[in-house]
């Protein structure tokens, strides 16, 4: 995990935003386990009040489950569940804003489509030696 | 003229009743504030949680309680231990205060908001506690709602914090302390 926290949200809610995005990219995978309260307040030293809350959130959320006498561990189907909300957030909060853009500049599906294509197929072409 | 004399000495006394009762209040609430501050020192502990989170886990925390201003006010600090005192830091300030009659704190917390609690009447004298009274700031994040202060010896104490989350959910941090100095 980054070290790095930002005045923008409490520290507890950036946790849990770091833990999303882990379970997200893959790196923590389901029936993984978190490191401990003790730990990551001493690791990342931030106060362990905090951490509590950050993985009480994750619980209250589905995403984590408490294994009694052994800790926390990433719950089966987190990821799915995180996807399905991230897609309706994106489809409800940013998708609007996006289509009307679309509709304003008179973009075809097969415009984007393409432009689409073109930047993927350049962000996987391998990097020439500079 | 005899049945006014007669709600007159009514009225009085249930105004008399009524300052007595007052009196008493406030002096629960002044000694109340009075004991906590015998509190004043650092404390070491460890933190549990409710619902609990690990029970095989038990965080350590620091706790730094200071009289100021003349008396007046209390500060309470609950620290990472061994940690710096750092603007960046999450470490949450309590303030404890006589707000007229009444034992009042106010919690300023790094969600960014600041709410306030007032003491109820201890019956035993054993516990100080504190319930919600008002928040300045927004609460999008949660905010701390309820405390206790519970006396055991010179060198022990007991303080339980309970944070509503988003959606009312209820965190409690219970700390057994133990004085460093």
């Amino acid at each position: 995990m980054d070290l790095e926290w930002n005045d923008n949200q409490p520290i507890y809610r950036q946790l849990r935003d770091r833990v999303v995005a882990m379970i997200l990219d893959g790196v923590l995978k389901e029936g993984d386990s978190l490191p401990s309260v003790r730990n990551v307040a001493a690791e990342y030293r931030v106060n362990p009040i905090t951490v509590l809350k950050g993985y009480q959130q994750l619980v209250d959320e589905e995403l984590v489950e408490k294994r009694r006498g052994l800790g926390m561990y990433i719950k089966t189907g987190a990821r799915d569940l995180l996807l399905r909300g991230e897609r309706e957030k994106f489809l409800a909060e940013q998708w609007p804003t996006i289509q009307a853009t679309i509709q304003r500049l008179g973009l075809t599906p097969e415009e984007l489509l393409k432009n689409g294509s073109r930047r993927s197929s350049k962000a996987d072409a391998p990097k020439e030696k500079g | 003229m005899r049945p006014f004399r007669v709600a007159l000495m009514l009225t009085l006394s249930l105004v008399l009743v009524g300052l007595s009762t007052v009196a008493v209040a406030q002096s629960d609430a002044q000694k109340s504030f009075d004991k906590l501050k015998t509190l004043a020192g650092t404390w070491k502990g460890a933190v549990k949680a409710t619902p609990a989170l690990q029970d095989w886990d038990n965080a350590l925390i620091w706790i730094s309680l200071r009289v100021t201003s003349r008396g007046n006010a209390m500060v309470h600090e609950i620290k990472q231990p061994g940690t710096p005192d750092d603007i960046t830091k999450d470490d949450p300030i309590t303030m404890l205060y006589m707000d007229g009659d009444h034992l009042t704190l106010t919690h300023y917390c790094d969600a960014g908001n600041r709410p306030r609690m007032t003491a109820k009447p201890s019956p035993d004298g054993k516990t100080v506690e504190f319930e919600f009274t008002d928040v300045a700031g927004s609460t999008q994040y949660g905010h701390m709602h309820h405390a206790i202060f519970t006396f055991i010896d010179a060198n022990h104490h007991s303080e339980d914090w309970t944070f509503m989350m988003p959606g009312d959910k209820m965190i409690q941090a219970h700390m057994d302390l133990e004085r460093l100095k």
